[in-house]
């Protein structure tokens, strides 16, 4: 379903420029869990936000569901992260001005889902994440175990058919990452396609496909050697 | 529109839109009041004196010789009589003053003779002769002009009033206001006690005071003062004044080396310093009015930007969650859209309120129905025009600051 094909980023500044991504080519079936795993700075971030269509690409193709991405305009490639695709960000990024439940309206309402859809979806959603008595709390109100399942649940709402989770357990203890981590496989075994960036490998172990970049580019071999090599260097 | 959850956000920031509101209620409140002042203004200095202006100009002869009474009444009518020779000059008069002059004569009339009479009223003498009415452009109604011997000189120690009198109609309304019919005929009584009979009713021409209420109530009677400083009042056939101004100035000035010609004005120039106030008050208005509007604007723009900034990254996640940019504008214009509702529901009341203080302590008109939605509709544009900008600016934030910033 998300074809990559020789993706390159570049960072221009005034000084220097950065190659984020090195002709990244990469397949991701419907249905995969994939883990991203990597030093600070290979470029996980920038390949999720291609993939998530938050950036756009500077070389190459990418094809989501067989379609070239880099051939949509701003309102479709809107639509495409509204209706396909569902981000779960390290730092939770709810809204703080709104409660929970108006929070996981936001996307439902771009989608223009109808007030009854909108409610049926938040609850059912809320209810998946067991946060159905804190709808009327705010972000601030609610711990970050708790904040990262509504974020998860305003991910879910649209039902999308990929989810991309940039170090979605971060920001958490081992105990609240590992319900997420359970909330995730889940999710992954009811269907949806799951690419998630981290840096712990027993979080990484958990997807049922490894990948790990390094400058910019997909390296093979198991993530222990390169993780082993990049401490000792 | 998505209000319900762009109002609850605002909720939770609320200072800074009950600024805003508040500035937009009162400079509504403002706008709509000076603009009831304006518009009274404006209809002040749109108001006909009667004369034919454009085509109307006066000027004063000051003897200064030793004051001869009977060389007086010879000088006036040799002066009105060149006047009135000279080819292009429709016809002249000698009088105490004109309309929009600022300066002039006013008695008490009544119905009834005797001193003190509550039902008196106060009105603009002008003396005349029977050139009067042509040279002020007056349209006689009803009854007729002075005859010649009906003009009579003052007589010296005698302040006896002239027995006939011309008023203007909204004279005659006020005089007699239960009066269906024709007034002519009809006797009045000025200083207490001397009765005018009045002759002719005019359409109008306004007292010299263009601020007096009263400004429309206007008499004028048939007498000739003697007096060294006389006022002459000339009207020109179409397009000839301007020559003829210098022309009749220097006539006169030779016809005598004892004296000075003064004040020669037109009646374009005497409206201009008539009405100097309203126009200065009515600029003063705009520009009050034009400033608030703008510091009102510029207040939402800086509100909209502080906004935009703090929200910079929310923005970012918005647009992760699929907004389109024209969705982020839409969510600032909504956002301004309820402020201003806010601001002009209050401002609307504060308006009314104001008005009927001013209408009562000024007593000035009340004010027009159409200016408070008209008032509103035009903020609500400054509003929506201000907040346009940081609305794209916010439009532009790229959806990667929901996973580049933490
Ligand atoms: N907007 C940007 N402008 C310039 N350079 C950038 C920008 N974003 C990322 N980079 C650079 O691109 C490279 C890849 O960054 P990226 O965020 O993808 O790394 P990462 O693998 O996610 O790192 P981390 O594990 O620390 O999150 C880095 O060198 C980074 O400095
Ligand atoms: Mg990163």
């Amino acid at each position: 379903m998300l074809n990559m094909k020789k993706v390159s980023k570049t960072y221009r500044t005034d000084t220097v420029e950065t190659h984020a991504l090195r002709e990244f080519s990469l397949t991701v079936d419907e249905g995969e869990f994939v883990s991203v795993t990597g030093p600070s700075g290979s470029g996980k971030t920038t390949f999720l936000n291609i993939a998530g269509m938050l950036e756009e690409l500077t070389a190459g193709t990418y094809e989501l569901d067989g379609r070239d991405i880099s051939k949509l305009n701003d309102k479709e490639r809107s639509k495409v992260r509204n209706e396909k695709i569902g981000f779960i960000f390290q730092s939770f990024n709810l809204i703080p001005e709104l409660d929970v439940f108006d929070n996981i309206d936001v996307p439902l309402r771009y989608r223009g889902f109808n007030a009854d859809e909108r409610k049926r979806r938040i609850e059912k959603c809320l209810d998946r994440v067991g946060l159905t008595s804190r709808m009327k709390h705010y972000p601030a109100q609610l711990s970050g175990g708790q904040q990262q399942r509504v974020a998860i649940a305003r991910a879910l709402a649209g039902e999308p058919r990929f989810l991309l989770a940039d170090e979605p357990t971060g920001n958490l203890d081992t105990n609240m990452a590992d319900s997420v981590l359970d909330l995730l496989a889940e999710i992954n075994d009811s269907g949806t396609t799951i690419i998630m960036v981290t840096h712990e490998l027993t979080l990484a172990d958990r997807a049922k496909r490894n990948i790990f970049v390094r400058d910019g580019q997909i390296s093979d071999g198991p993530p222990e050697l390169h993780f082993a090599a990049a401490a000792s260097a | 529109m998505d209000i319900g959850p762009v109002w609850r956000a605002m909720l939770k920031n609320k200072a800074g839109f009950v600024l805003i509101a508040l500035q937009i209620a009162v400079t509504m409140t403002i706008m709509v009041n000076a603009f009831a002042i304006m518009q009274e203004r404006a209809n002040n200095v749109g108001r006909e004196s009667g004369l034919d202006e454009a085509n109307t100009f006066a000027l004063a002869s000051a003897w200064f010789d030793e004051f001869d009474r009977d060389l007086m009444k010879i000088r006036i009518d040799e002066d009105l009589a060149l006047i009135r020779g000279v080819p292009g000059v429709r016809s002249a008069v000698a009088s105490n003053s004109f309309p929009l002059r600022q300066g002039g004569w006013s008695m008490s009339l009544q119905t009834e003779p005797g001193s003190q009479s509550p039902d008196s009223i106060g009105s603009a003498i002008y003396f005349v002769d029977e050139y009067g009415l042509d040279t002020f452009a007056a349209t006689l109604i009803d009854g007729a002009n002075f005859t010649p011997n009906q003009v009579s000189w003052q007589v010296q120690n005698d302040d006896t009033w002239p027995a006939t009198g011309i008023i203007t109609e909204a004279l005659a309304k006020e005089i007699f206001p239960d009066e269906e019919g024709s007034v002519v005929g009809k006797t009045i009584y000025i200083n207490d006690n001397d009765p005018v009979n009045i002759i002719g009713v005019i359409e109008r021409m306004q007292a010299p005071w263009p601020g007096w209420t009263g400004v429309e109530r206007t008499m004028l009677v048939p007498q000739r003062r003697y007096s060294d400083f006389q006022r002459y009042i000339i009207r020109t056939e179409p397009g000839y004044r301007d020559a003829l101004m210098p022309e009749i100035e220097a006539l006169l000035a030779n016809s005598s080396k004892d004296r000075l010609i003064r004040d020669v004005t037109t009646m374009e120039q005497v409206r201009k310093l008539a009405y100097v106030g309203d126009t200065a008050m009515i600029r003063i208005l705009t520009f009050v009015v034009m400033l608030l509007t703008v510091i009102t604007g510029l207040g939402i723009v800086g509100l909209a930007s502080f906004n935009v900034s703090r929200r910079t990254r929310q923005i970012g996640i918005r647009r992760a969650l699929g907004a389109t940019k024209p969705a982020i504008v839409r969510y600032f214009m909504t956002e301004n859209l309820i402020v201003s509702a806010i601001g002009l529901t209050i401002g609307g009341i504060l308006s009314v309120a104001l008005n009927m203080v001013m209408v009562e302590a000024f007593s000035l008109e009340p004010l027009a129905w159409y200016v408070i939605p008209i008032a509103m509709i035009a903020l609500l544009m400054v509003g929506q025009a201000a907040v346009a900008g940081p609305a794209r600016r916010a439009s532009n934030i790229s959806p990667a600051i929901a996973t580049r910033s933490s």
